[in-house]
């Protein structure tokens, strides 16, 4: 994994005020449909008891893993990861076949069900808005954030920062820096004051999900690719299946809208 | 963009930009064109475009992306102190404002009854011609006063201003006393300013009543809070909520509404009572201190204890954390804090304990203000002497009261009554007291007295809904304002696009109905640009060359540390203030009892969020995406107890009237209040997008004049709630 010139995001849940500018931001930067979004936010929002009371959210957005997951799911190699960074998705590529959205252990990609398979649906997810950092900007959220909640940089700069943090204000941090290990390494670097799991962030292990699954899948993608043909044929038995999902999908936009109802 | 919004939308703007590049093949849009001249547009008529935020009063400056003549994002301009390079999700979605769906294209002139919203399309020239003639029959029936102008604090507030004066009317009506008449009278009365400049660089400790900065976003401000607060600097809430504002604080006091100020006089107490105040800083820049034990000494923290809820040795602590952090400490007097009867006294109790912690040129700075000497004047001649009375009692009942700030629900509650006189018409801009008045069935009430009735918005907002005439102004992304003065800096709003149909600017409205008029001597600019030139006269600087870079660097060096000076009858900072003392008023602050729900009724909160500005942005698709469906607060606990749970409909009842909404029972308030987003239950059905969405506050709202700073409390309203 190349650590120079290698880009990544460095949220701080301390200081996320749940404005959302970022997800304005994202939306018109990247012409994201009005009913679909790539960065949502996560978390418990509110816990404890009136009024002992904490707050926790995070923008929740596609790590940009050093070894992703998606890449290595997809069958025809409609990803890429750039050495700068940025885990990129091309739709020409696509085959519709979700196999990345099951990959991702952050449950990134996003498939558009309001289409199905048969009429041309895609996945969507973040791209590090590449448009923008090969111009030397900075990603679309991060350039808006009020509170400089999301900050981005070199990978090993901001590794460096998220630690000084921690040695600087002991106490006020979970004592780790989510993402620098997890999953073989995120460009999502995450530090917050309740436990990672509040901020709606699995426990994935510090081994890539992929050098497990490449083990399997190392015979499981020529037989895979061997019968494309006839996987494409079971298309509407799939579409079932989207009906549930979409129902699913339904469910968590109803989540993204109104954060409050998490509140436990 | 284009699939940012709706199909219908896009139809229609896709056909105009058809339009546009046909005709730019030969006459370049006059935006481009003045883009190409200043160097911000490519051949191909896109790059960034600087110009200034109107999402709230904060104006944030921005950088405007245009891609052929559309703006395709909006981003901070780095180099605007009140942005540097950030907008807040308001900002970010500015451009939605312009490109929405429902905005009004033409001037439209009512044909139905008066809230059927049946209009006609009309030309300009008709519709103009229809105002001025109105207009000019109500002053000649009823004399000028008859006239009501109002409108929001804004960049063209003084050419509105010079219609309202020239036009002979004292009847204005603005904002503030819905807001912050509390904040501006206190300061006014002890500092002799209206409001201080505030840095967060140094402080240590920061004490927020009320002030909801993380969700009412005041970019560079909420910037400051942030990184004070990253730094370590210890904050201090008072909030009957658990607002996102509390959860960054280093402590959150859930205090009782309306007792606000029997906790900052616990705090003067401790200070004074235990010597805790800066000598020299009181001796230098302060009168009346000797007359300050006195007026204190009853106020100790334990009393103040049984009346807020916050514990004598909390109260305690913080008064002598706060001493020991000053001068490096701010008690912030917030914004809308116009809020119970006692705000005015709690907001002089807080501007005496900056004072007597010598918080000055430290954490609050005397106003730079908006004012230079050093920019072109337009020309005009001296207004009409105005002999009648206001209606909205200033200064005769209100003496205390800026003219220019106003006591806007007496104006409300007089062209009601008719007393002393009877309002005939009203002349709107960009304002929407349908939603923004409290008791809003007064409000259509006055509607319905009303000969005429006209409004200017880009929306056909609620109270454009109920008027004669609906004028289309062109949106903030489309038209010139006169200069805005920050730092040394002249910064300036310029078009980034064509204006969306037939909108035109304010400059340009008000100039056409003042020669209409027969006014026309009060408008002398030939054009926005010519208004804009004129600012620029004195400095030898052209337009073009602002317009590339968004402001104009202004003769002279801004200081760092403003000197201190007090506007105050004695020169000084008056503790002791002669000026409520000549007027009758208690000199000194003193506990004043609110007023309280009775059993079964709650406290009635309203504060922002983070996505909506007040009454004018509910409209905006992608603030609409991505902001909660606002719902009735409630205590979780207090909810159970009363078999209520989330998202039951509940009937929420005041004296005023009653709404009826969606609950969200949650742990972040008080048992003893609820809390609604204001700013919702919109009546008019040319909001497409936020008709039907929650309900007003406005519905709720009981009026209520404080009799000092004639502010409008806010939350001295009490509710009753019952599931539907």
């Amino acid at each position: 994994m190349p650590e120079i010139n290698h880009k990544a995001f460095l949220f701080d849940a301390t200081r996320c005020i749940d404005c959302r500018a970022c997800m304005v931001a994202c939306s018109v930067e990247n012409k994201i449909a009005m009913d679909k979004t790539r960065i949502w936010v996560a978390g418990i929002g509110l816990k404890g008891e009136f009024p002992h009371l904490v707050r926790a959210s995070m923008v929740y957005h596609c790590m940009h893993c050093n070894e992703p997951d998606c890449l290595s799911a997809c069958p025809v190699g409609a990803y890429t990861k750039r050495p700068d960074g940025p885990v990129i998705y091309n739709a020409t590529k696509c085959i519709g076949c979700r196999y990345c959205m099951n990959a991702c252990p952050f449950g990134v990609p996003h498939f558009d069900w309001d289409k199905g398979l048969l009429e041309g649906a895609f996945i969507d997810k973040c791209t590090m808005c590449p448009q923008r950092i090969d111009k030397g900007l900075e990603p679309a959220c991060v350039a808006t954030c009020p509170t400089d909640a999301l900050v981005f940089g070199e990978r090993a700069d901001l590794g460096k920062e998220a630690h000084a943090r921690l040695q600087a204000h002991p106490g006020r941090y979970v004592d780790h820096v989510y993402g620098e290990f997890e999953n073989g390494g995120t460009a999502y670097l995450i530090l917050s004051h309740v436990p990672f799991a509040e901020l709606g962030l699995p426990d994935v292990g510090t081994r890539p999900v992929k050098d497990v699954s490449e083990e399997v899948m190392g015979f499981t993608i020529p037989f895979a690719l061997g019968w494309g043909a006839l996987l494409t044929g079971t298309a509407v038995a799939v579409h079932l299946v989207n009906q549930r999902k979409a129902a699913v999908a339904a469910e968590k936009a109803e989540k993204v809208e109104q954060p409050e109802q998490a509140i436990k | 963009m284009s699939n940012m919004i709706s199909r219908r939308d896009f139809l229609k703007v896709g056909g105009a930009a058809v339009g546009v590049l046909v005709l730019g093949e030969f006459i370049p849009p006059r935006v481009a064109e003045a883009a190409h001249l200043s160097g911000t547009l490519d051949a191909t008529n896109s790059g960034y475009i600087p110009s200034m935020c109107e999402m709230c009063v904060w104006r944030c400056g921005l950088l405007a992306k245009v891609e052929n003549g559309r703006v395709v994002k909006l981003e901070g301009n780095p180099e605007h102190p009140h942005s540097n390079g950030n907008l807040c999700p308001r900002g970010q979605s500015g451009l939605m404002n312009t490109y929405d769906p429902d905005r009004v294209l033409t001037p439209l002139i009512r044909v139905g009854k008066r809230g059927s919203g049946f209009f006609r399309k009309a030309s300009w020239e008709e519709a103009l011609d229809l105002v001025a003639k109105k207009m000019l029959d109500i002053k000649q029936k009823y004399g000028p006063e008859a006239m009501i102008f109002s409108t929001t604090h804004c960049l063209s507030q003084v050419q509105f201003e010079s219609l309202l004066n020239a036009f002979g009317s004292p009847n204005y009506g603005t904002q503030r006393s819905l807001c912050f008449n509390a904040m501006i009278v206190a300061n006014l009365v002890t500092y002799g300013m209206q409001e201080p400049d505030r840095k967060y660089d140094d402080l240590k400790y920061i004490i927020l009543t009320g002030r909801n900065l993380m969700e009412a976003i005041s970019t560079s401000e909420t910037s400051a809070l942030s990184k004070a607060i990253d730094r370590g600097a210890k904050v201090v809430t008072l909030d009957p909520r658990f607002t996102k504002t509390a959860a960054k604080s280093s402590e959150w006091l859930p205090i009782r509404p309306g007792t606000d100020l029997a906790f900052h006089l616990a705090m003067l107490n401790v200070i004074v009572g235990e010597g805790l105040y800066n000598r020299q800083f009181i001796s230098n820049n302060t009168s009346g201190f000797e007359k300050l034990p006195a007026a204190v000494a009853q106020y100790t923290p334990a009393w103040a204890a049984e009346i807020t809820g916050i514990p004598a040795e909390t109260i305690q602590r913080i008064a002598r954390e706060f001493a020991a952090a000053a001068p490096y400490a701010m008690a912030h007097n917030g914004w809308r804090t116009s809020n119970f009867v006692n705000s005015f006294q709690t907001e002089r109790a807080i501007t005496i304990l900056n004072a007597l912690a010598g918080n000055w040129g430290t954490a609050m700075f005397p106003s730079a203000g908006e004012e230079s000497g050093v920019l072109g004047v337009v020309p005009q001649p001296p207004y009409p002497r105005v002999t009648a009375q206001r209606l909205d009692g200033v200064p005769w009942k209100y003496p205390f009261v800026p003219l220019d700030i106003g006591v806007f629900q007496e104006l409300r509650e007089a062209a009601l009554s008719g007393d002393p006189y009877q309002a005939h018409g009203w002349f709107i801009s960009r304002q929407n007291p349908a939603m923004s008045l409290p008791d809003r069935g007064r409000t259509l009430q006055v509607f319905g007295k009303m000969d005429f009735i006209a409004t200017i918005d880009i929306l056909m907002n609620d109270t454009a809904w109920f008027s004669d005439v609906v004028l289309p102004e062109a949106s903030y992304l489309e038209r010139y304002d006169p200069l805005n003065i920050v730092g040394n800096k002249a910064f300036l709003r310029q078009p980034v696009i064509e204006p969306q149909g037939e909108g035109r600017s304010t400059l340009w409205i008000y100039k056409q109905l003042g020669q209409r008029l027969g006014l026309g001597d009060y408008f002398q600019y030939t054009d926005e640009e010519d208004y804009i030139k004129q600012q620029l006269a004195p400095l030898g600087v052209s337009l073009d060359q602002v317009r590339q870079k968004g402001y104009v660097q202004l003769p002279g060096e801004a200081a760092e540390f403003p000197e201190l000076k007090w506007d105050t009858p004695s020169g000084k900072i008056e503790l002791f203030s002669t000026t409520l003392d000549k007027g009758g008023f208690a000199a000194l602050p003193q506990w004043e009892e609110p007023p309280a729900p009775k059993p079964g009724q709650y406290y009635l909160l309203t504060g922002k969020v983070a996505q909506y500005t007040q009454m004018g942005t509910q409209n905006n698709l992608l603030l609409h995406k991505y902001a909660d469906e606002p719902r009735l607060w409630m205590n979780a606990q207090t909810a159970k107890s009363q078999g209520l749970a989330t998202n039951d409909e509940v009937e929420v009842v005041s004296t005023a009237g009653k709404i009826h909404i969606k609950l969200l029972a949650t742990q972040a308030i008080r048992p003893d209040c609820v809390y609604l987003t204001p700013g919702f239950g919109h009546l008019s059905k040319g909001l497409t997008t936020a008709y039907g969405v929650g309900a007003s506050d406005s519905d709720l709202h009981v009026t209520y004049t404080d009799p000092i700073s004639g502010g409008q409390a806010l939350s001295q309203t009490f509710v009753s709630v019952s599931k539907i």
